[in-house]
């Protein structure tokens, strides 16, 4: 059983962090729950936490000089989907998550560190090469969160380390695909997630890429697979989905229900890759917008 | 370091020393007696617990105490004896909202932020806005018809 912090400086926390390995939370939204105990008791841990939702430091959304957007890890749901700097996918996976009240408790950083392959942002952010800022006394890193998380609840956070923030470059998709299956719409936890992008230029797709959640032990982007589409014209891309669905189906893992899963995925990665045979109106494919 | 946690629960200042992992709904209920906070799930799931914080909705029983330095808390206790919450309240007795009772506490907080920022919102909107809180026994439309009827009768209140 550890002992808890409520940190009130980044310095504080980054020297509970080095000293006492305290294990940050956020909203809570994973630690109340994971480590709950029942009515009347503190959830217990065997770890420190602090708990670093004050520090403001950890906190807003900018965009940068480089057209990259840089969320703070302390940034909630909400405030992620509220908001416009955003990326599609992102706001979009973040207005799915949990229902009202989780969405302004659950923060970007904690469902990062908390290295779900079922987690909500991870997915899309993963899809648009995001990377994750982290901050020790030995001063700032940055890796993509693909390279981050490293598998089911296993990440490369060093135990002097926090995250910083999370920094996603700019894009321009033609078109867009989300979608979440889950047992109810509002706080249901991912059976199944998957983004998927691409870019047409004069006939020609210059950029595809897809990522699939709760289907492995993390998030699962197929560079390989995804180099099946990118630089092929629209027009050859009806007789290269077969291959290109098998090469994916290839590259996931899903460990429960692998035939449903398997199934489901290669049905939303169809129906994405039709729309853009078809010449579909640019823009988000599948969904209403947000 | 904070050594205390200190916050308000319905304007009164509150002073916590201990654990901050403390649930918030357990500081709620067993010390300060407010006892209208209900624990369902206790994972945040039911909303049954919710309360605002700072002017957004919040579940207390996955909020640790911690997390609570400087904020304002309005728990059912906080606002039912306003006028926005005495027109929540009537709503959900003319409406035939309640039946056992156990979920209302949550939905009347969940309604108060929903009409204090979109004060005419439309069913879809509602049904959103309670989608975080469970009820076992209504079938949640004479919820959704009664907080219709607080946006109607309350107008301006909402404004």
């Amino acid at each position: 059983m550890g002992v808890n912090y409520v940190p009130e400086t980044l310095e504080e926390a980054l020297l509970l962090r080095k000293a006492e390995k305290a294990v940050p939370l956020a909203g809570g939204t994973d630690i109340m729950v994971q480590h709950r105990r029942g009515l009347g008791l503190a959830p217990q841990p065997d770890f420190p936490v602090m708990i670093i939702s004050g520090l403001n430091e950890l906190r807003g959304i900018k965009k940068l000089d480089d057209g990259s957007v840089e969320i703070g890890a302390l940034s909630t749901a909400a405030e992620i989907a509220a908001s416009e700097l955003v990326p599609w996918h992102v706001r979009k996976a973040a207005s799915g998550m949990g229902a009202i009240s989780l969405r302004n408790s659950a923060t970007i950083g904690g469902n990062i560190g908390n290295g779900s392959p079922k987690g909500d942002l991870p997915q899309p952010l993963i899809l648009l090469d995001a990377e994750v800022v982290l901050l020790s006394f030995d001063g700032e890193r940055r890796m993509l969160l693909d390279e981050f998380i490293i598998g089911a609840k296993k990440t490369a956070l060093r135990d002097d380390e926090i995250i910083k923030s999370v920094i996603i470059p700019p894009h321009e998709f033609t078109y867009s695909y989300y979608r979440k299956i889950g047992m109810r719409r509002a706080n249901a936890i991912s059976k199944l997630s998957l983004s998927a992008a691409c870019t047409v230029k004069d006939g020609v797709i210059s950029d595809f890429r897809a990522s699939s959640g709760a289907a492995g032990p993390k998030v699962i982007r197929s560079r390989e697979a995804e180099s099946m589409i990118t630089r092929k014209p629209v027009a050859e891309l009806e007789d290269i989905v077969p291959d290109f669905l098998a090469a994916w189906d290839h590259a996931i893992s899903p460990h429960a229900m692998p035939k449903y899963r398997r199934n489901t995925t290669a049905r939303m990665l169809t129906e994405f890759l039709e729309a853009v045979i078809n010449g579909a109106e640019p823009g988000i494919i599948g969904q209403e917008a947000l | 370091m904070l050594k205390s946690i200190t916050f308000y629960v319905n304007d009164s200042r509150v002073v916590f020393s201990g654990n901050p992992l403390t649930r918030l709904i357990d500081i709620l209920r067993d010390e300060l007696g407010l006892t209208g906070v209900k624990e369902g799930c206790g994972e945040g799931e039911c909303g049954a617990c919710s309360v605002i914080k700072d002017g957004k909705l919040v579940t207390s029983c996955i909020l640790p105490v911690g997390a609570c330095e400087g904020s304002h808390i309005y728990t059912i206790e906080g606002i039912r004896d306003t006028d926005k919450g005495k027109c929540l309240v009537d709503a959900f007795r003319d409406g035939g909202a309640v039946q056992c009772g156990f979920c209302i506490p949550g939905m009347v907080m969940a309604a108060y932020v929903l009409l204090s920022e979109n004060p005419s919102p439309d069913e879809n909107t509602i049904r959103k806005a309670i989608s975080g809180n469970i009820c076992r026994c209504t079938g949640y439309d004479l919820i959704v018809e009664s907080i219709r009827l607080a946006a109607e009768r309350g107008g301006d209140l909402w404004v």
